[in-house]
């Protein structure tokens, strides 16, 4: 027999055996969903246009295949493949099988790569299947309606991502879990290979990409990122290049990152080769000795027998020895709890002398705190910890980690006794079985504990440097921890471990249990990631279940999340039943298991199981109708598409009238999750016609006891829209008013996923606003609502704004007045808009009476349990323990309303408030009078000098009482720009007003990041036309509406542009025409120095799309007689033309002085040309210094929007 | 007292490895003796609540073991025929984990006990060493220690001694009549000596059924005045062989010394009659699969050369 014919049949022999193992079978299973479920799209490059009919990204483009190769190889083969590969020689090894092996001819050579060659023919298997797959649902079975996102056939499409991206990662993952799992015959090592790689490639090798990266540490870490993600995104995927580059383009090559790829994929045939070393070596060794040194040495020196053999009077004293019947022993069967401590402590003891415990805490923490202690906030601010976030923000990273690790050490746990052949002797002992699985369960739990105990260490670790070495007020305290993880992850852990151990039980196959668990965790997770939150009845890890507020803990999910956790917590029984039931303590018999197989015993079987389904059944059933009868069950949303069906094609685009004055009597009762409300809008008709019908649209309350000018009255109901005929039309200048009485529960019953909620009634808070029904009822019917799919794109005509144009948000017409009398529990601190009229506490009831001091277009009510900061006609309402950035907020608050008045237009209400609710849902919401605060926005932003996180998000919710109260955005292209584009520039004016030109330059580049990182260049539309339906759309409203406002500010002149504003203001408040960008800029026309040159720069602006990117090139640096001339080209390879300053400078400009101040350091030096250049234009520069230049900026004020302003940058050597 | 009935157990396959086999079993040492693939494992196994028969009752002292074979585990010292220990602990660890397990007590306590069985199969010594570092038969002395610990009212032992040098084997069998006093110890071995020596009533199995439910003095008493010993040379014994039945054949000092059963006629030339051995009577069961021992009308067919085989390996064995 020759060399090759033995390594074939090695390789056959494993090849085979792979393919009987269900794992296999499983994994098979799994890439041929994952296949699937990547030609539907569930994995495509961010790019293209999401409207109908829109060009959108090929998931067949080689583009698109390369990600696919990436995510699905280090996702999910990596697992599979490093665990298939890596576990083959500890396998042999437990068999025993080594040394009659290498007593035959084979070599060490033949052996190892056979057995390789044989498990990874078993994945390539699948990985052809899954190649098979996708080209198979892409271009075979693919039906019309999916010709959008797929593109033709092309075999290099599949071929080269496969041969760069995946064979590589293949080779790599196999070869190094092979050489670990060979060397060290342990297989906690092998399982924590892919952890240890997964983890790094998820946070520092592929995520972890800060704008302040050095490129050539970013260059380095895409080179050594195993799965080549890294590279693919940002060298192409992370500045959208569009959308037909992606669909039509080759990878380009780069011969440093092929030089990478083919590191990796010797890498892993190198790592095989020395897998055959260490066998040769533990060969001549005599197959005793481990490989590994450490375990070499002190194998020697256990092995090492006391002098001169075994002792000798002891040997000689064999035939006349002491006898057994002088040590009295005696047996009594160990009770349960003695059999449990007696195996529990067994397998302690075994933990704590494997390596596993050692590599996987750390880890688990390294993964667990470390991203929390770098996580970030709005605007990329890091964010401080309270314990309470703290506890929660980590609740699915370690119900993911400590989960796959109790899968291997509760499979292992209970392979254990088989792999040591200690089986028979250890089941032949009179231990219960039940007692034996609780107390291996308990033992590996230890496991759990100990990285809880670790975990909450370490972040009680971090929130004490908090405060000890960042000032933070937020100490440590245990309730939210054992809170928090006592709800999620203990109900979790003890159910995943029942889980696994009952698989085990009854597979009695080690490689089963892992393919049904792993599969279990990637399915659970993966589909919660990136299709739907599972509902709670399915939801047994708990993802995203816990919706943390420091304000009130668990009132928002409570009882979804308790009868979840009890649900999972109580199948463990049935579990363990199971388990117990189908542990291999005694080998079955085949002949009686098919006799237990049949209908009768089997039925007989699920009797005796039945009383442990009860309860599970019963928890199941009620958490399942709950979800359904709650607010985002069926009825709920059949309820909602009713209303639009019956009333869309009648009320869409019905004109009301005004509502002069809003009347409202709300009587809450927190704990209850309700309210009472009675109330009455009184209606104008500021319109020259008459009204014989006038539509509301009220929420699923019933009953509604309706009036209409104080008679009852029974309105037509249609499906939720009530229309109100008077007895004689409303006529224009009359008025009429209807009244309404009802009770609600907000939110109804339980939800049907775990998830955020914008607006409730909590005994942790209450959060309520006008905008949609969801407690005072809304003038005319509510376009959209109900709607069962997203509708299209509306095309508007480009006059659309010209006449009277609808509100964005808000009710339409003239502003109204309010009267709004709310009566909580005494502890609670209800606002709403306007000013406090009275305020009374009567049997522990608070009454107090908001009215509206000038009209409003909208009102809300937000409650809690408050302290108050009192400013300059502000004040702040905020949860006690949150006052870290009072201060700063505060000083805002205050700047904001005195200079956005100077600004913009005096501020017309008595008290500007900021009132801060249950972090359930993270936004901000500038009602007038009355802004609204998610606890997760600015009150536990980590504030700092370069970032004033705080300041910035009060600065830009502060200004939408400008910019969307007093002047109320129009419905329509470009509206919202007046809105949020409108708010950032004004952020960026406060900001340079009261902390200087550096932070304004600071804030204007992370939106500018903001506008680079998120846009999509097929999709982006001119600011004039953006109506947010599409993707990018709110980075361009947001960022590139506040730059183009501040650009205009350049073009203009700031006075200029502030006048105009201000007349733009005065122009459109109260009107029931409500502007859009073509308003304001027909405004600010009137104040421009030069018309032609705003033309100009609105056309480039408002109503085109375009974005410079500037590199420069051949710069030179000459002396003479110390004076420096710096030459050079600056090229726009983006698009616009725009004017832009270069500058040579030297030193570094900042100097920071003390708390949020700073100034041009003294050393700074810098002088500057003015450059004009246009889409794929050069010019040169010359600048003349009296200094030595040490590099060349581009737009060194931060004036010009710009994409990649880091490559903007020259440097001169030395 | 230990009552096997009807036991039939099947092997996907299929393969027979009980065929239906009844046998009964009061207090002392009982062996069970056979070749490989007899069926022996097999019995101990569903004897010890291991394995599930396909048919068939197991009692002792009249708990069903095949219906609930947790109660026989209460009563049970057990040694399989291969069986490890968890490597990482030293073998008093080992031991004491096994003790408390199975509930051994005793006044001086599990800790002290542990010390004293080790001394009692000589492995005090090596008490504190990882078990990954025993020899063979080291493992095996440990195996027998937790198997003889406590008060088990049924010990039973597969192919106790493999493994163990003559002085430990010594050991072995004197610990192992001690226990068998006032228990029921199972013993199954085909080391033909090791029931030689302890064991008051044999059994001897043959593909799943038994062919000889005797005592070792019995068995040698019926086959009295048929065996006859003498030496042959290399060229002569095929043709001993073929006239005669040969039981053993061992090669001493360059010549075959053959042992023959001649039930009836002559004996070979100068082959003189000698006391017939417990093997004897075993390897004429084995390879005539049934039949009394005594019966003296057994194995009149040929014996062959294949058949001899084994018998030398026997006494091998049995000399080690």
């Amino acid at each position: 027999m020759t060399a090759l014919t033995r390594w074939r049949h090695v390789a056959r022999q494993e090849f085979l055996s792979g393919l009987r193992k269900p794992a296999y079978w499983i994994l098979f299973g799994v890439l041929i969903l994952l296949a699937w479920g990547f030609a539907q799209g569930s994995v495509t490059i961010s790019s293209g246009e999401s409207i109908a009919g829109g060009t959108r990204p090929h998931v067949t483009s080689m583009f698109n295949q390369s990600l696919i190769q990436t995510v699905a190889v280090m996702g999910i083969g990596a697992w599979f493949l490093t665990i298939a590969a890596g576990m083959i020689l500890p396998r042999e090894a437990e068999l025993q099988v080594e040394e009659v092996l290498h007593s035959t001819p084979m070599t060490p050579g033949e052996y190892v790569w056979g057995k390789f060659a044989g498990a990874l023919g078993v994945f390539l298997v699948g990985w052809v299947l899954f190649l098979g797959a996708l080209v198979c649902f892409n271009h075979v079975v693919a039906s019309g309606g999916d010709a959008d996102h797929l593109g033709p056939f092309a075999l290099g499409n599949y071929l080269v991502p496969t041969l760069v991206f995946g064979v590589p990662q293949i080779l790599f993952f196999a070869g190094a879990s092979f050489f670990l799992g060979t060397w060290t015959r342990r297989p906690i090592v092998v399982f924590a290979f892919p952890v240890v790689v997964l983890l790094l490639t998820m946070t520092l090798l592929t995520l972890w990409s800060p704008s302040w990266l050095d490129p050539a540490v970013n260059r380095a870490l895409m080179l050594v990122d195993p799965s080549g993600y890294r590279w693919l995104n940002e060298t192409f995927l992370k500045v959208d290049r569009g959308v037909e580059f992606y669909n039509t383009t080759s990878l380009p090559p780069d011969v440093g990152f092929l030089i990478s790829r083919a590191a990796f994929a010797f890498a892993g045939l190198a790592a095989v080769a020395a897998a055959r070393r260490s066998v040769a070596q533990r060969l001549r060794a005599g197959l005793s000795a481990p490989a590994w040194r450490w375990g070499r040495r002190r194998s020697r020196k256990e092995n090492r027998l006391p002098a001169g053999g075994e002792p000798a009077q002891a040997a000689t004293s064999a035939a006349a020895g002491p006898g057994l019947a002088e040590l009295a022993m005696t047996t009594k069967p160990p009770g349960f709890w003695r059999s449990v401590r007696v195996v529990g402590s067994s397998e302690v003891r075994d933990l704590l002398v494997r390596p596993g415990m050692y590599l996987f805490v750390p880890l688990i923490l390294y993964q667990s705190v470390f991203s929390l202690a770098v996580s970030v906030g709005p605007f990329d601010s890091r964010t401080l910890l309270t314990p309470g976030a703290a506890a929660a923000r980590q609740v699915n990273t370690l119900a993911l980690l400590v989960c796959l690790l109790l899968l291997f050490y509760a499979v292992e746990s209970l392979h254990k006794e088989r792999g040591r052949r200690l089986a028979e002797i250890f089941n032949a002992t009179p231990i219960g079985t039940g007692a034996m699985l609780l107390g291996k369960t308990l033992g590996n739990s230890v496991v759990a504990a100990l990285i809880l105990v670790a975990a909450l260490g370490a972040t009680a670790g971090l929130l004490g440097y908090q405060q000890v070495f960042e000032d933070s007020p937020v100490g440590f305290r245990l309730f939210p921890f054992v809170a928090a993880w006592g709800v999620a992850l203990v109900p979790t852990f003890v159910f995943w471990t029942a889980f696994v151990t009952a698989v085990f039980c009854v597979s009695r196959s080690r490689h089963a249990t892992y393919g049904v668990g792993l599969g279990a965790i990637v399915y659970t997770v993966y589909r919660a990631a990136f299709v739907e939150s599972p509902s709670w009845t399915v939801n047994w890890i708990a993802w995203n279940a816990l919706q943390w507020s420091d304000m009130g803990a668990f009132s928002l999910h409570g009882r979804a999340l308790m009868l979840n956790r009890l649900l999972y917590l109580s199948l463990v029984p049935p579990l363990v039943a199971v388990a117990v039931a189908g542990f291999g303590r005694r080998d079955f018999d085949a002949a009686r298991f098919l006799h237990r197989l049949r209908p009768k015993p089997l039925f007989m079987g699920f009797l005796r199981l039945s009383p442990f389904l009860l309860l599970p059944v019963v928890l199941g059933t009620t958490l399942h109708f709950d979800g359904r009868s709650g607010y985002e069950g069926p009825a709920a949303e059949d309820a909602a598409e009713d209303y639009w069906r019956r009333n869309t094609t009648t009320w869409t685009g019905f004109e009301m009238p005004s509502v002069s004055h809003v009347e409202m009597d709300l009587t809450f009762e927190p704990r209850e999750r309700s309210v009472e409300v009675s109330g009455a809008y009184t209606f104008y008709n500021h319109r020259d016609y008459a009204y014989e019908r006038i539509p509301l649209t009220a929420g699923q309350w019933d009953p509604i006891e309706w009036t209409l000018d104080g008679g009852k009255y029974e309105p037509d109901d249609r499906a939720g829209l009530f229309v109100f005929e008077p007895a004689s039309p409303l006529r224009p200048g009359d008025s009429l008013t209807i009244g309404f009485a009802y009770e609600l529960e907000h939110p109804r019953g339980t939800s049907r996923t775990a998830g955020p909620e914008g607006e409730f009634i909590l005994s942790s808070g209450i959060v309520l606003g006008a905008f949609t029904p969801t407690f005072a009822p809304v003038p005319g019917y509510a376009e959209g609502w109900g709607q069962p799919e997203t509708p299209d794109s509306k095309e508007y005509a480009d006059d659309f704004y010209e006449g009277e144009t609808e509100p964005l948000f808000g009710w339409g017409g003239k502003p109204f007045t309010t009267r709004v009398r709310i009566t909580t529990p005494e502890e609670y601190v209800a606002n709403s808009v306007g000013r406090l009229a009275s305020e009374e506490t009567t049997d522990g009831r608070r009454i107090v009476v908001w009215e509206s001091d000038h009209p409003v277009g909208l009102f809300n009510v937000v409650a809690g349990k408050y302290a108050v900061r009192e400013g300059e006609g502000t004040a702040i309402y905020y949860h006690p323990e949150h006052d870290y950035n009072i201060d700063e907020m505060s000083a805002a608050l205050d700047a904001a309303r005195k200079y956005y008045s100077e600004w913009f237009h005096p501020f017309p209400w008595e008290l500007l408030k900021l009132s801060e609710f249950p972090g359930f849902a993270t936004y901000a919401q500038g009602f007038p009078t009355n802004i609204t605060f998610s606890e997760s926005i600015g009150f536990l932003a980590k504030s700092d000098p370069r970032s004033h996180v705080a300041f910035m998000v009060v600065a830009h919710e502060a200004a939408h009482q400008w910019w969307g109260n007093l002047l109320t955005p129009g419905r329509g292209p470009g509206g919202n720009v007046l809105s949020e584009g409108m708010a950032h520039y004004a952020t960026m004016l406060l900001h340079e007003q009261v902390h200087g030109d550096r932070y304004r330059i600071e804030f204007a580049k992370r939106i500018e990041e903001s506008y680079g990182d998120g846009r999509y260049v097929d999709s982006e539309r001119p600011l004039a036309k953006t109506d947010g339906s599409r993707d990018g759309d709110g980075t361009v409203t947001y960022d590139k509406g506040g730059w183009a406002m501040w650009m205009l500010q350049q073009e203009m002149g700031r006075d200029n542009l502030l006048a105009g504003l201000r007349a733009f203001i005065a122009k459109y408040n109260p009107d029931p025409d409500f502007p859009v960008v073509q308003d304001m800029l027909a405004v600010l026309r009137e104040f421009a120095p030069d018309t032609v040159a705003f033309d100009a720069f609105a056309d480039q602006w408002f109503f085109d799309v375009v974005a410079p990117e500037y590199r420069l090139s051949q710069a030179t640096l000459e002396e003479t007689d110390g004076e420096w001339t710096v030459r050079g080209t600056l090229e726009n390879v983006g698009s616009g033309r725009m004017t832009v300053e270069v500058a040579a400078v030297a030193g570094e400009r900042w100097l920071d002085e003390g708390e949020g101040a700073a100034a041009e350091a003294p050393g700074y030096r810098d002088a500057r040309a003015v450059v004009e250049v246009g889409s794929g234009e050069s010019a040169s520069f010359e600048i003349a210094a009296p200094f030595a230049p040490e590099q060349v900026v581009v737009d060194p004020d931060v004036l010009v929007l710009q994409l990649n302003r880091s490559a903007a940058v020259f440097a001169f050597e030395g | 007292m230990l009552e096997v009935k009807n036991l039939v157990k099947v092997y996907p396959g299929p393969v027979a490895a009980l065929q239906g086999v009844s046998i009964t079993v009061s207090k002392g040492m009982f062996g069970l003796l056979g070749p490989n693939g007899a069926g022996k494992t097999t019995l101990m196994r569903i004897v010890a609540g291991l394995l599930e028969p396909t048919s068939g009752t197991v009692r002792f002292e009249g708990e069903d073991v095949v219906e609930e074979p947790r109660r026989v585990r209460r009563k049970l010292g057990y040694l399989p025929q291969d069986f490890g220990f968890y490597p990482h602990m030293s073998g008093k660890a080992m031991l004491r984990f096994l003790l408390q397990l199975k509930g051994v007590q005793a006044s001086q306590g599990v800790d002290v006990l542990a010390d004293e069985l080790l001394e009692r199969v000589n492995l005090a010594y090596a008490a504190k060493r990882k078990v990954k570092s025993y020899s063979g038969g080291m493992r095996q002395r440990l195996g027998i220690a937790q198997a003889l610990a406590g008060n088990p009212r049924i010990v039973i032992v597969d192919e106790p001694t493999a493994g163990l040098d003559p002085e430990e084997r010594l050991r072995f069998y004197r610990l192992l009549a001690e226990i068998a006093e006032d228990r029921t110890v199972l013993l199954s071995t085909h080391i033909v000596e090791d029931i030689s020596v302890l064991c008051s009533r044999v059994a001897i199995m043959h593909d799943g059924r038994f062919v000889a439910d005797t005592t070792p003095a019995e068995a040698c008493s019926r086959l009295a005045g048929t065996i006859f010993e003498g030496a042959v040379d290399a060229g002569g014994l095929a043709a001993t062989i073929h006239r005669y039945r040969v039981t053993q054949a061992v090669l001493v000092e360059g010549r075959n010394r053959v042992r023959v059963h001649v039930p009836e006629g002559a004996p070979p030339e100068g082959f003189a009659p000698v006391e017939p051995t417990l093997e004897d009577a075993y390897l004429l069961l084995a390879r005539n699969g049934g039949g009394p021992a005594g019966d003296k009308g057994l194995g009149a067919e040929n014996a062959d050369a294949e058949n001899v085989e084994p018998a030398a390996a026997a006494r091998a064995d049995a000399a080690e």
